[in-house]
C-alpha cells in the first residue's frame, strides 16, 4: 500500500467493532492496546471492553491477559466477541485455542488488513448469519454504527416497511443477537457498502426512484404487502422537492459540485443532484472501491488529494465530511460522510427512504443559498 | 472493574504514546509528521485531532502522512515504506519532518532511526512513540516536547513566561490559557511561547528567551527539569488551581520577577468574592461529586470552593459533575460552579 497523507476512512479492526456492536447481546473486546480501543470507543458511542495490552503481553504472550478479562466478562448471558488489532495478530499465538474454553467469537481483523468495509463484513461472516424461511418480513440491511445516519436509516425504513403492512426481519446490523441466524427470506438495503448477502436481495431505499421500484416489487412479491401508502407518499413528497427545486432554478444556477462519500451514499447524491437540480457532478471522491457508475469517479483515500480536487474543480457545493468542510469553510457544504463533527445532531437523520432524500435535498438548498447570501 | 479506562488507572489505561506525541507535533505550524504504521492508525488520530480542532473552533487540519503499512510490509519489514514516504515529505519543502513509529513497527523491529539518519536534506527529528510499547499518552506528549525543544539553543533572556505543555485535546485548552494570561497581565509579564501550541519553528528558536517557565501540571514536570537544565528557566509547576491556589501563583510569578503582587492579588481576591456571591443561591446544598474517584486536584479545588460555599458532601446529595483537569484559575471555578448550579437545579 502506497503512502497517504491524513488517510480518511477507519481501518478493519473498527469496522469489525462497528458491526459487532450494532447486536444487543454481544460484548464486544478489542484485543490490543488502549490507543486502539479509544478510537473505535469514541467513534462508536458503543460500550466496548478491552484488554489494554501492555508490553510485557507483547514479550510473554497475552493469554494470561485474555483470559483475565474474558473471566470478568463471562456469566452476563451475552456472546463475547473478541476483535484483533494488529500487534496480536502478528505475534503469532493461537488465540483460537487459547478461547478454547469460552463461548467466544474471534473476528481476525487487524487494522492492516484493509479498511473499514473489509472488518464489517468479516465480522458479519463470523456471526454466520442464515435465512430462517419460516420467519416473517423483510430483513434491513447497511446498518452500521460507523455511519451516523444509520439509526435514522433504520427508523426510516422501519416506518415504512410498516406502512407498507410488512414486518422487520432481522436489521444488519442493529438488532438482537439471536435474530442473526433466524433471518427473513428477504430484504432490503440502506447502504450497499455494509450490504449482508443473507437473503434475496429487493433493491435499495436510497433515492426516491429506488425507494419506489423496491416498494414496488415488495407488492408484487408479498401477497399481505401493501405499498400503496408508502408509493403514494413517495409521490407527494417528490412532488414537493420538484417544486422546491424548481424555485431554486428560477433564481439560481444548477451547483457544480464534488461529491466524497462511500460509493453507495456518493452515487444516491449524485443521482438526486442530477435528477432534481440538473446539477452538474464534476466528480465524485469515493471514499472506497467505487463500483460502476457513469459519474466521474475515482477512489480518494487520502486528504491531500480531496484538496487537490476542490481545488482543480473550484466546485459550488461539496458534499462530505467535515475534513472537506474543513478546506475551504465558505463554500456550501452538505454532510453526508462520516466524520461529520463540528455540528451537534441529536435527532435520527436519515439518507435512506423519503426523510433522508428529503433532508438531503433541504440540506442542499438550503446551504447553496446561504451561502449566496 | 479492569476493562473500562478510568482516568485514575494510568499504566493500562494511559493511552496511545503516538496520540501523545501527535497532539504536540501537529501543533507545529510549518512541518509535516509522518507515521510509521498502517494508515488506520494515521486516520484514527486524524480525525480526533480534526474533532479537537473543531471543539476549539478551529478548521485547519495537520499534515500527516502514514506510511501505509500493509500486510506484506509488517511481513518483511517496513523501513523501505517509510523511506520512500520521507523522501515524498522532503518535497513538500516543510521546515522539519517529525516520524512518530507506532506498535506495530516497534514489534516488526524496524530500524527507524537508522532510516531517518539517511535523510539529511532537512532536520528530520524521530519522536519515540510506539504506541503502547513507548509508555502512556502523556510519555508521546514528553517525548515530542522534549525531542522538540532541542530545536532550539539557549538565548538572551526578557521578562517573559514560556507555558509548557498544555494539554492540546483538552476542551477548554484555550480558556485556560486565557485564565493564565489574564493572571500573568496583571502583573505586567507577557506571554513568549506556547511551547507547544500553534507556533512555528521559528517562534520555537525562542524558547530560551524567557525568564520563567509555567508548567501546565506535574505530568510536564520532566520537560521543566529539562528545560532547566538547557536553558536555566525555573519552573511554576502547575497552572493556577483553586481559589488560594490562585492567590498563590500569581505571588510565586511576582516573587519571581520581582515585582509586586498585592495589588493583582486584592483584584483577585475580589473576583473571588464577587464569584462566591454570584453563587450564593447554591450555598448550604448538599452534593455528591460525580464522578467520585476523581484527580486529587480536581477533588481539592471541589472541597475548597464547597467550603466556601457551606456546601456539603455527601452520599445522599445532589450529583454535579467534575471534570478529569483541576478548573484553572477563578475563571475555571466560575464554569464549574455554573455547571454545579444546573446540576443543583435540574
Amino acid at each position: 500500500m502506497p503512502e497517504c497523507e491524513n488517510p480518511l476512512w477507519p481501518c478493519a479492526m473498527s469496522g469489525a467493532a462497528a458491526c459487532l456492536s450494532g447486536f444487543e447481546g454481544v460484548t464486544v473486546v478489542i484485543h490490543g492496546s488502549s490507543g486502539c480501543y479509544y478510537y473505535p470507543a469514541t467513534l462508536l458511542h458503543a460500550p466496548l471492553k478491552g484488554t489494554f495490552i501492555l508490553e510485557n503481553e507483547v514479550i510473554f504472550g497475552s493469554e494470561q491477559r485474555l483470559h483475565e478479562v474474558l473471566e470478568e466478562l463471562s456469566g452476563d448471558g451475552k456472546k463475547i466477541a473478541v476483535v484483533m488489532t494488529c500487534v496480536p495478530a502478528i505475534l503469532g499465538e493461537d488465540i483460537r485455542s487459547m478461547l478454547r474454553d469460552y463461548d467466544v467469537l474471534l473476528v481476525d481483523s487487524p487494522g492492516f488488513s484493509g479498511d473499514v468495509e473489509t472488518g464489517y463484513q468479516k465480522a458479519l461472516f463470523a456471526l454466520v448469519p442464515s435465512v430462517d424461511p419460516d420467519t416473517p418480513g423483510i430483513n434491513i440491511d447497511g446498518a452500521c454504527l460507523f455511519d451516523p445516519y444509520s439509526g435514522g436509516n433504520v427508523r426510516e425504513i422501519s416506518r415504512l416497511l410498516a406502512h407498507a403492512s410488512v414486518p422487520v426481519g432481522t436489521i444488519f446490523c442493529s438488532d438482537r443477537l439471536e435474530r442473526v441466524g433466524n433471518a427473513a427470506a428477504c430484504t432490503i438495503g440502506t447502504n450497499e457498502d455494509f450490504a449482508s448477502s443473507v437473503g434475496e436481495r429487493l433493491g435499495g431505499t436510497l433515492g426516491l426512484e429506488e425507494l419506489k421500484t423496491t416498494f414496488t416489487r415488495i407488492g408484487s412479491l408479498f401477497s399481505e404487502a401493501d405499498p400503496g401508502p408508502v408509493l403514494e407518499e413517495i409521490e407527494r413528497e417528490d412532488e414537493r422537492i420538484v417544486r422546491a427545486c424548481d424555485k431554486f432554478l428560477r433564481r439560481f444556477d444548477p451547483p457544480h459540485t464534488v461529491i466524497f462519500s462511500g460509493f453507495s451514499y456518493a452515487t444516491f447524491a449524485a443521482y438526486t443532484l442530477k435528477h432534481y437540480l440538473d446539477a452538474d457532478i464534476q466528480y465524485i471522491g469515493s471514499r472506497n472501491e467505487p463500483g460502476a457508475t457513469s459519474f466521474h469517479i475515482g477512489h480518494v483515500h487520502g486528504f491531500s488529494k480531496v484538496k487537490e480536487l476542490i481545488r482543480h474543480y473550484n466546485p459550488d457545493l461539496i458534499i462530505g465530511s467535515s475534513f472537506e468542510r474543513s478546506v475551504d469553510p465558505k463554500r456550501a457544504f452538505v454532510g453526508l460522510t462520516p466524520p461529520v463533527r463540528g455540528t451537534i445532531k441529536l435527532a435520527p437523520h436519515a439518507v435512506a427512504g423519503i426523510s433522508g432524500s428529503l433532508s438531503f435535498i433541504e440540506d442542499t438548498l438550503n446551504a447553496c443559498m446561504d451561502r449566496r447570501k | 472493574m479492569t476493562l473500562n479506562p478510568l482516568p485514575l488507572n494510568i499504566s493500562r489505561f494511559g493511552g496511545c504514546t503516538l496520540t501523545g506525541a501527535l497532539s504536540v507535533t501537529t501543533q507545529v505550524r510549518d512541518a509535516v509528521t509522518i507515521i510509521h504504521g498502517p494508515k488506520g492508525c494515521a486516520h484514527h488520530n486524524f480525525s480526533l485531532l480534526h474533532a479537537t480542532a473543531l471543539d476549539n473552533d478551529r478548521v485547519s487540519l495537520p499534515d500527516l502522512i502514514s506510511t501505509g503499512l500493509s500486510e506484506s510490509d509488517i511481513i518483511f519489514g517496513g523501513e523501505g515504506a517509510l523511506k520512500k514516504t520521507l523522501d515524498m515529505a522532503v518535497r513538500q519543502n516543510s521546515g522539519a519532518i517529525f516520524v512518530l513509529s507506532t506498535c506495530i513497527v516497534d514489534t516488526i523491529g524496524d530500524d527507524v532511526a537508522a532510516v531517518c539518519h539517511r535523510t539529511p536534506e532537512i532536520p528530520v527529528i524521530l519522536i519515540p512513540s510506539a504506541g503502547f510499547l513507548g509508555g502512556t499518552f502523556q510519555n508521546g506528549v514528553n517525548n515530542a516536547l522534549n525531542a522538540i525543544a532541542d530545536i532550539a539553543d539557549p538565548c538572551q533572556k526578557g521578562p517573559y513566561v514560556n507555558v509548557i505543555g498544555e494539554k492540546n485535546l483538552e476542551y477548554e485548552v484555550e480558556e485556560n490559557f486565557t485564565e493564565v494570561r489574564r493572571l500573568l497581565g496583571a502583573l505586567g509579564i507577557p506571554v513568549n511561547l506556547r511551547f507547544l501550541r500553534d507556533c512555528s519553528l521559528h517562534d520555537i528558536s525562542r524558547l530560551g528567551a524567557a525568564r520563567l517557565n509555567i508548567l501546565r501540571d506535574g505530568e510536564v514536570r520532566a520537560v521543566g527539569e529539562r528545560l532547566q537544565y538547557r536553558f536555566d528557566t525555573p519552573f511554576i509547576q502547575s497552572f493556577p488551581i483553586g481559589f488560594a491556589g490562585t492567590i498563590r501563583f500569581i505571588q510565586e510569578v511576582a516573587d519571581s520577577f520581582g515585582v509586586k503582587s498585592t495589588p493583582a492579588v486584592r483584584e483577585e481576591k475580589n473576583l473571588q468574592d464577587e464569584i462566591l456571591i454570584e453563587f450564593e443561591d447554591i450555598a448550604g446544598t448538599s452534593v455528591m461529586f460525580d464522578p467520585p474517584g476523581m484527580a486529587s486536584d480536581t477533588f481539592l479545588v471541589a472541597h475548597e470552593v464547597a467550603g466556601h460555599l457551606d456546601i456539603t458532601i455527601g452520599h445522599d446529595g445532589c450529583r454535579v459533575p467534575l471534570q478529569v483537569s483541576p478548573p484553572v484559575g477563578t475563571n475555571g471555578i466560575r464554569h464549574m460552579l455554573h455547571r454545579w448550579r444546573r446540576a443543583i437545579h435540574a
